[in-house]
């Protein structure tokens, strides 16, 4: 079970990594298409050569249309869909200093706690992104640009945020099951990067 | 409970969960939530916050930035630019007294311009440099001390993920940020040799010696590091010139390093996937601290506090010099227990309505003033002012004092208070955000907690930690002098700032 939550949150970093590649790629291509465009709009060369302004007009190079809105909804996804992967690993930056000194079992404890209270937090974050996207979703609000409806970029999201209580959920059930039968289920992996 | 009182109990509640290991921005999302909660009376409020709040936190366009930042730096790593960097440093500086140790130091530096994580800065480098100062009987001890201090460039020299939390933070401009950062930096970097010319005199045993590198191949080795120079002028140079906005100058750097990467064969599907974990997980864990600040300090300004200690601090008339030294001195100790990150999102928020209330003169009317006045008088005296005027703006000039209204329109320019104010409350910000993160990344390589050291002496089970923490203390030491001379003269950080 352990395997398809870790594959699963994996698979969730990777489709982030993904896209903010893609939106990286992208605002490169936008840079590129305004420069193109500043350069065939300047006076001398159109004078000159024309042809050559008027072709790569005709090409409609150019900034990427609405790329701000396309960064903003991409990179929405990306972050939510690292989130899994962050539970899994127990990334998030905590101050160990003062409970090191605790027993093992009182660790053990605190950190079911700890655990149980994280996955409360993200499913009530899910939930609320949900109720978020349905009053999007009635309202029918769209981007300024691209026109398309904003409920589609937390539509987005709510896979990464579901995946992420989920998999919160699951992680706190471990630790609470660790406390009660006193065996270690998941070895507690310090794939902290902070 | 009054607002203020809900308010001022949030701390001690923050700071017991924090230190019981809850996650730091999760403690900050609990306390903020319930805070709300009790403010308003109903969990309806704080429940209605957070449909939007978590989608427009992760979905700002200048907080894009933060993950390309981090995907540059683990594809700076992955290009093997480390290696050029202190191959090249080394070949200038290895053979002097203690030069190795000052090569990891430049290497560091060099690829802290590439890279805004201090951590990765570190441990990129300690793989590159720990086994060459071994090679040259560098001391345990004080290579891996080097090193961990050699990482807090990574943050300092642009770019920097925590300057652009910083400025999202305060609303100050992100190219103005990072260009005040890049003296201050350069200044870390020479510091730190200077403290490690100073430790081997002392320590003489502690490092070897290696032989003299002919010049042909000290340039040929310079000409390597070009890759990373490419990357830095068109990041950091290309948002400041204005070609392109800080996220897009992040993209430029992510698919620059990316590209390098590829072509010195360090990116595969393996390692590419490897990039988008570990950026992944540092991502994730900055953008859950970010949303849990969001929200404590949303309910943080609805009790008042902040502001109610600002007027407090201002009330008391305390000299804004000494407040700010207290301040430093509360990050320098609480650096030592929490990240800079989590450091800079829970106390700045507080910190900063206090400081920006303050008068610290940083900016003066009658110079600006003059200097106006100057650049005008130096293109020729307008012909038709009369002697007399001419007379009385260089005696106001020379006297230090503020012009008139009509010895202003004379000289047709125009600086008024109000300017003067707007420069001193950026600069302010600046100045005072250069310094917080200095000190917060002192408490990285402070004994017995800095992170940077623990992750330094996991590469080297030899060394004992001990001997780490006391050879760091030579950088502390220099890092505690160096913030003295910033905090003195302001204009060290300030001069490269158009005013």
């Amino acid at each position: 079970m352990h395997r398809f939550f870790l594959g699963l949150s994996r698979l969730m970093a990777i489709l982030g990594g993904t896209v903010l590649s893609i939106l990286i790629v992208m605002i490169c291509v936008s840079i590129i298409g305004r420069s193109i465009n500043t350069i065939v709009h300047i006076d001398a060369l159109e004078q000159n050569v024309g042809w050559l302004t008027d072709f790569v007009r005709g090409l409609g190079v150019g900034p990427v249309n609405g790329d701000f809105e396309l960064v903003e909804a991409g990179i929405a996804f990306s972050i939510f869909s690292f989130l899994p992967m962050a539970q899994m690993s127990n990334a998030h930056a905590s101050v160990d200093i003062f409970t090191s000194w605790l027993p093992r079992g009182a660790n053990r404890v605190l950190g079911a706690a700890i655990e149980v209270l994280f996955a409360v937090a993200l499913v009530i974050i899910a939930v609320q992104l949900y109720d978020g996207m349905s009053s999007k979703m009635r309202s029918g609000t769209t981007t300024f640009l691209l026109q398309f409806p904003v409920w589609w970029s937390y539509a987005l999201s709510l896979v990464g945020a579901a995946t992420a209580a989920i998999v919160g959920v699951y992680m706190a059930g471990v630790r609470v099951a660790e406390v009660i039968t006193g065996r270690t289920i998941v070895a507690d992996e310090m794939g902290a990067d902070h | 409970m009054s607002n203020l009182e809900i308010g001022i109990t949030s701390f001690p509640a923050l700071m017991i969960l924090i230190f019981m290991r809850v996650p730091i921005g999760l403690a900050m999302l609990v306390v903020g939530f319930v805070g709300l909660w009790m403010v308003n009376g109903t969990s309806d409020i704080a429940l209605a916050k957070l449909k939007t709040e978590s989608f427009t936190t992760f979905s700002s366009y200048s907080l894009s930035i933060v993950p390309m930042f981090l995907l540059m730096g683990h594809f700076a790593t992955l290009g093997g630019m480390s290696q050029a960097l202190f191959k090249a440093a080394e070949s200038w500086l290895g053979h002097r007294r203690g030069g190795v140790a000052m090569a990891a130091i430049g290497a560091c530096a060099g690829f802290g311009s590439i890279c805004g994580s201090s951590l990765a800065t570190a441990a990129t480098m300690g793989r590159v440099a720990l086994p060459e100062l071994k090679r040259y009987g560098y001391a345990g001890g004080f290579s891996t001390a080097t090193l961990a201090a050699g990482g807090t460039l990574g943050i300092l020299i642009p770019p920097s993920v925590v300057l652009v939390i910083y400025a999202i933070l305060t609303e100050q401009n992100i190219a103005k940020l990072f260009l005040a950062a890049f003296i201050p930096g350069l200044l870390a970097a020479l510091s730190y040799v200077l403290a490690i010319s100073v430790y081997v005199r002392l320590n003489p045993n502690s490092a070897g010696t290696r032989p003299r590198v002919p010049y042909a191949e000290r340039f040929r080795n310079l000409i390597d590091v070009w890759p990373v120079l490419v990357v830095f002028f068109s990041v950091v140079g290309g948002i400041y010139l204005g070609w392109f906005t800080p996220t897009e100058g992040a993209a430029v750097g992510a698919l620059g390093t990316g590209i390098i990467a590829f072509v010195n064969r360090g990116l595969n599907r393996k390692t590419f996937v490897e990039s988008f974990l570990v950026t992944g997980r540092s991502t994730a864990m900055i953008f859950f601290i970010v949303l849990g600040a969001g929200f404590y300090n949303g309910f943080l300004a609805l009790t008042q506090v902040p502001q109610e200690l600002s007027s407090f601090v201002v009330s008391q008339g305390f000299s804004p010099y000494l407040v700010l030294v207290l301040i430093l001195v509360f990050y320098l100790i609480f650096g030592c227990l929490m990240d800079s990150l989590s450091m800079i999102l829970l106390t700045i928020p507080i910190f900063y309505p206090v400081i920006s209330s303050m008068d610290f003169g940083l900016v003066n009317l009658a110079a600006m003033q003059a200097d106006a006045a100057m650049e005008v008088l130096r293109s020729g005296v307008p012909v038709e002012m009369a002697q007399d005027m001419l007379d009385s703006i260089n005696t106001a000039i020379a006297s230090g004092m503020e012009l008139t209204r009509d010895q202003m329109k004379a000289l047709d320019i125009r600086v008024t208070e109000s300017m003067a104010r707007r420069i001193e409350s950026e600069h302010l910000a600046i100045w005072f955000g250069i310094l917080v993160l200095i000190v917060v990344e002192v408490g990285l390589i402070t004994p017995p907690v800095g992170m940077n050291l623990f992750i330094i002496n996991s590469m080297d089970r030899k060394t004992p930690i001990v001997e780490t923490y006391k050879a760091v203390m030579y950088f502390v030491g220099s890092d505690i002098i160096r913030v003295i001379i910033l905090v003195a003269f302001p204009t060290i950080t300030l001069y490269l700032l158009p005013t």
